[in-house]
């Protein structure tokens, strides 16, 4: 019971995390790569770390606290980084399918109004 | 360890004199007089034992198996000269406290004066020649303080380089001879060494050793042709040439020859090279001193005649001349001290030194020029004073040598021509001085000086008289114990009375004062002939060219090599590697694959591997794009780790993580001030050749790689994994060996790191750049400071990075961790806070207070080594134990936990120091709009 | 079980982790090699947590913690850097 958990646990941990770089790598613009990396890797070793915290537990040492520590770690600084590189791109003005988002400057001055590149 | 105790108390004196200054100028004084005279207390009690002919020797092993101890030794000899150093240096330092002015800093004079009086006592009490040559080389670093210690002056600054590098060159050749002679004897301890006289006399390296000892000698005594460089640090304070250039540290040179007289002397080669040196010097000097018309010039001119004296002297190497030799130094000491004190006090009333100028000085100050008289007559050699009986000795020895020689005249002809000046010069400053007309053109009228400035100079007169006119009461015991201690033997009878009869000596004497007294008379032609020929022979001249090509040679070999290009260097280096490499292995035999079983490669590390070589690559093809190039060698960064992680070595991917992010961070701070890009500049072929040579080199590393990992070799790995845990106290070898096995090394590393960090703030400190206000591409940068997220979020980080910090340090003795790595992660968790926050924000809350934090590392590490040298073990030492905690239950504790916490506080304080730094630079490159808002 | 699951799980993580290379070198704009660089990290993690599980030993959880922090906080200095230059204001 508990090693067909695990399997199932590491099997769609891994298998999120490879579908989360998969569309890194294949889909076409960067904000839509942005979503792969950031949603499905993150729950891809989410997954993994989850299987590491039962597996470690139930050998008989003590409940294992490391992987919450990892697993902490990565959902706070997830969406940070998904932020800033959203805000970079943004900047940037990098080439986007979906229209680009009126920008929110308050009170900029002499700036050009965004545009489709 | 009294003796020990005499020589150190001066430097911690120095020390105490400079902080004392503080409080009042006068205090240094004060501290310094009270240090003189503890150190004479402290030597006193030993002279009683000294003077009944006994040596004591101290000793306290310091390195055993080198033979290197620390011994000193209390002879006769020793002894006079520690009386010599410490009584006029008190009157020296009495008389210094009236000859400085406002102006110049007390404080720094005395804590001079006292290192160089703590290095000459070292040099006197040694009984151990590296640690006299230690000492030696201690006198001409003070001596260059001192001699610069006007530091304003161009004249002082290179006199005070002069004497170092003469004195210098001389010591390193004094070290060879040194290193000769310890061989030659077997040991390198006086006392074996002046007990096997005649087994070095015979020994066939002699001749070099002596030759490289007497070059040390000659230098450090300014004797021909290494004078020249005495005249030139008369640009000294007067205190420092009466007490220096005359009294002692030119002393030093003769106290060497007086001390290793039994060891060396009674060899033609001895005779013949100090009697020559010391001949001409002798002639040279006196010659020289009568047309100087600095008053400090002629005094310095007949310091160099008199030692060479003293040098021709020791040189004749019979017993009654050693006897000489000792006495003169006494006199000698004794007068010229006086009278450079009397040349100071006419100096800093007159405003000048110049004697064509200072003339009738009788009137203004009757006291002061009464005692230069009798102190100038005691130079000259005339009865009833110190040095008539020193000379007579001299004039006695030197017949006595010239019968046995067959030109043996030509010596008393040079010896009388000697005296003769020396009676023309002393003259020449008595009267020249002190009357001879009216004062010409002086800057201030001159009065009699303050009169505790004159008690010095009237302490040294009476005893010129003393001596002079009582000999054997005053002088004899003292002479006699240090001649004893010269020649290692019983002392030849002599004796000190002013009347021997009608002699030779006497009517040499007769003849010097009548022919002085002459020369005197007619010596205005005389001077005008000398100022046409001046500055005809220099020897100064000479050491300049010598200098200048010196500088040239250098110059134009560097300019060979290093062009100013990085790439160019590279190159160079890169390609001697590469041709040493391939040159050492293809003349081997040995095929390039050993015999070891390979290993099969599993798919994940070949992908690794292959996405490495990608990477690495692609850093090379976009290197010009120097942001995308960054974010390559970072993702290199990371496999490297993850090998290290492969091959089972945790602490070295935890190590190799952390950097690279600090690597980024200060290439990123760095690259904000640089261009984006870097402008195509080399050509195809120049591109071709740099290529080929970085192949050769990494083919060739491969190779070497390939050739050690396939061949089984024994390693010292075995020894510390079996002793990690019985001796170290910890499971993590690697850790284990950092901090204890080779603790020293990584004590030193910390104290580089600490260098460094402070190096590169004293640098930035104040360094204010502009950056640039748009990106490459000509954006303005983004209004976003700090985004809302990114700085809440962050903060919420700091505490789980500190405690994941803590943890690697706290477990890092026996599992991977350390203090490296948690100091390391520190400096990242704050670094971030900087990042999202802003410097403003952080410095709010913790403030960059780093210097402490590094002071303390430094001396946390440096406590648990000094600890161990409490409980009676080497230094650092480490020790553990098993400790029963309540709650925690067992708990093993490590010695070495305490350095690792020392090595954690450096790590931090100096990363932090330089990323914050790094990052303060950019001062006001953005000009905030009115919309923003310093959060 | 687990002895079939964990080499198809390294292989599919090792995938995803030569597509990041692939992303890294080719992509054409300097946020998508971030992305690619900062997506190679958790995917380390990933490998070091199937280590961990295969070898059945908890020494590489440090390694995890510190490419987390180490990781993010790289991106978050490149990100600043792209934005605004200067990253220590």
């Amino acid at each position: 019971m508990l090693d067909n958990l695990l399997a199932f646990l590491i099997l769609a941990g891994a298998a999120f995390t490879f579908i989360g770089s998969l569309g890194l790598a294949r889909l076409r613009d960067f904000y839509t790569r942005l979503h792969g990396p950031t949603k499905a890797t993150t729950l891809g070793v989410g997954s993994l770390l989850v299987a590491s915290a039962i597996h470690f537990s139930t050998r008989g040492e003590g409940i294992s606290l490391h992987e919450v520590l990892v697993t902490l770690f990565l959902f706070i600084t997830a969406p940070v980084s998904a932020h800033l590189l959203a805000k970079a791109a943004l900047h940037l003005r990098l080439a986007s399918l979906a229209p680009a988002p009126e920008e929110e400057a308050p009170a900029r001055q002499g700036d050009a109004s965004p545009e489709e590149r | 360890m009294s003796l020990g105790l005499v020589v150190l108390i001066p430097y911690l004196g120095a020390v105490l004199a400079a902080w004392v200054a503080r409080f009042g100028r006068l205090h240094s004084a004060w501290v310094a007089a009270l240090v003189a005279g503890l150190a004479l207390a402290w030597l006193l009690p030993h002279a009683p034992t000294t003077f009944a002919g006994a040596t004591v020797v101290q000793r306290l092993a310091w390195l055993p198996a080198v033979g290197l101890d620390l011994a000193f030794r209390l002879d006769g000899l020793a002894l006079l000269f520690a009386l010599l150093i410490l009584g006029i240096g008190l009157l020296i330092i009495l008389y210094a406290r009236y000859y400085l002015s406002e102006r110049d800093s007390m404080g720094r004079f005395y804590a001079y004066l006292l290192l160089f009086m703590g290095a000459m006592l070292g040099i006197v009490l040694s009984e151990n020649l590296i640690q006299l040559f230690l000492f030696w080389e201690l006198t001409s670093l003070a001596s260059f303080l001192l001699i610069s210690y006007w530091q304003g002056r161009e004249e002082a600054r290179n006199g005070a380089r002069m004497a170092l590098a003469v004195t210098g060159a001389g010591g390193l050749a004094m070290l060879g001879g040194f290193l000769l002679l310890g061989e030659i004897a077997g040991s390198y301890e006086l006392s074996v060494i002046l007990a096997s006289g005649d087994a070095i006399r015979a020994h066939p390296l002699y001749v070099p050793m002596l030759v490289l000892v007497l070059l040390g000698a000659l230098t450090k005594s300014a004797q021909f042709p290494f004078h020249f460089w005495l005249p030139h640090a008369m640009a000294a304070p007067t205190p420092v040439s009466a007490y220096l250039h005359s009294a002692t540290m030119v002393k030093a040179g003769v106290f060497l020859l007086a001390r290793l007289f039994p060891a060396l002397s009674g060899t033609p080669e001895w005779a013949w090279l100090l009697i020559l040196a010391g001949g001409f010097t002798l002639l040279l000097g006196a010659f020289f001193a009568l047309f100087k018309h600095d008053l400090k010039g002629l005094l310095a001119y007949s310091t160099i005649s008199h030692l060479g004296l003293i040098t021709l002297l020791f040189g004749m190497g019979t017993g009654l001349a050693a006897v000489a030799g000792v006495f003169h130094i006494i006199n000698h000491a004794i007068f010229k001290a006086g009278l450079f004190m009397a040349a100071g006090i006419i100096d800093h009333e007159c405003g000048t030194r110049d004697m064509r100028r200072i003339n009738g000085l009788w009137k203004y100050m009757p006291h002061t020029a009464t005692l230069a008289m009798v102190a100038a007559a005691s130079m000259a050699g005339v009865p009833l004073f110190n040095g008539f009986l020193s000379k007579e000795m001299f004039f006695a020895e030197s017949v006595h040598l010239s019968a046995g020689l067959t030109h043996g005249w030509l010596l008393l002809v040079a010896v009388v021509l000697a005296g003769v000046f020396a009676v023309a010069y002393s003259l020449r400053f008595i009267h020249d001085v002190f009357f001879n007309g009216e004062p010409v053109d002086l800057p201030r009228t001159p009065h009699e000086p303050p009169r505790w400035m004159k008690v010095p100079v009237e302490v040294l007169v009476a005893l010129c008289l003393l001596v002079g006119i009582l000999p054997a009461v005053t002088v004899e015991p003292v002479l006699a114990m240090a001649a004893a201690s010269v020649l290692q033997g019983p002392v030849p009878p002599h004796d000190l009375a002013l009347w021997h009869g009608f002699n030779p000596a006497l009517l040499m004497s007769i003849l010097a004062l009548a022919g002085g007294l002459l020369l005197y008379a007619a010596r205005k032609p005389l001077f005008v002939l000398a100022d046409r020929w001046q500055g005809r022979l220099d020897a100064r001249a000479l050491y300049q060219r010598l200098l200048q090509g010196l500088f040239a040679l250098a110059g134009g070999v560097t300019r060979a090599l290093d062009i100013g290009s990085l790439q160019r260097l590279i190159a160079l280096f890169v390609a001697s590697a590469v041709l040493l490499g391939a040159a050492g292995f293809l003349g081997g035999e040995a095929p390039l694959t050993g015999g070891r079983a390979l290993l099969p490669v599993d798919g994940v590390s070949l992908l690794a591997t292959l996405g490495l070589l990608a990477a690495s690559l692609g850093a090379v093809a976009l290197h010009r794009r120097r942001l995308a190039a960054l974010i390559l060698t970072g993702a290199v960064g990371l496999v490297v780790s993850l090998v290290f992680i492969k091959f089972s070595a945790p602490d070295l991917a935890l190590t190799q993580l952390s950097v690279e992010v600090v690597t980024v961070v200060l290439l990123l701070l760095a690259l904000y001030f640089l261009p984006q890009r870097t402008p195509a500049e080399s050509g195809l072929a120049r591109r071709g050749r740099d290529a080929l040579l970085a192949l050769a080199a990494g083919g060739g590393a491969a190779a070497l790689a390939w050739a050690v990992l396939t061949r089984p070799y024994e390693s010292i790995a075995p020894y510390f994994l079996a002793q990690s845990v019985p001796e170290g106290g910890g499971r993590n070898v690697v850790n284990v060996i950092l901090v204890d096995f080779r603790g020293f090394d990584t004590l030193g590393e910390i104290t580089v790191l600490a260098l460094a960090g402070l190096g590169i703030y004293a640098m930035l400190e104040r360094l204010q750049l502009p950056g640039p206000d748009r990106d490459a591409e000509g954006r303005p940068w983004d209004w976003d400071t700090h985004p809302a997220i990114m700085a809440s979020l962050t903060r919420l980080l700091l505490p789980l990075a500190l405690l994941t910090s803590v943890f690697i340090l706290l477990r890092g003795h026996n599992l991977p961790g350390g203090g490296f790595i948690a100091g390391l992660v520190t400096a990242v968790a704050l670094i971030m806070q900087y990042l999202a926050n802003g410097a403003a924000w952080t410095h709010a809350r913790l403030p960059p207070n780093l210097h402490p934090v590094i002071g303390w590392g430094l001396a946390v590490a440096t406590g648990t080594g000094l600890a161990s040298w409490a409980y009676d073990h080497p230094f650092l030492t480490s020790t553990f134990g098993h400790f029963d905690w309540p709650l925690v239950g067992e708990f093993e504790l490590a010695s070495a936990m305490v350095f690792d916490l020392g090595v954690y506080l450096v790590v931090v304080g100096s990363t932090l120091l330089i990323l914050i730094y790094l990052g303060l630079m950019h001062g006001a490159s953005h000009v905030l709009r009115p919309d923003e808002e310093a959060r | 079980m687990l002895s079939v699951v964990i080499p198809i799980a390294f292989t599919l993580v090792a995938l995803a982790v030569a597509l990041n290379f692939w992303r890294l070198l080719v992509g054409p704009s300097l946020p998508d090699r971030i992305l690619a660089l900062d997506t190679l990290y958790v995917n380390t993690i990933a490998l070091l947590v199937l280590l961990g599980i295969h070898l059945g030993s908890a020494l590489y959880f440090e390694a995890a913690l510190l490419i987390a922090l180490m990781g993010f906080v790289g991106t978050v200095a490149l990100c600043k850097y792209l934005l605004r230059g200067d990253i220590i204001e």
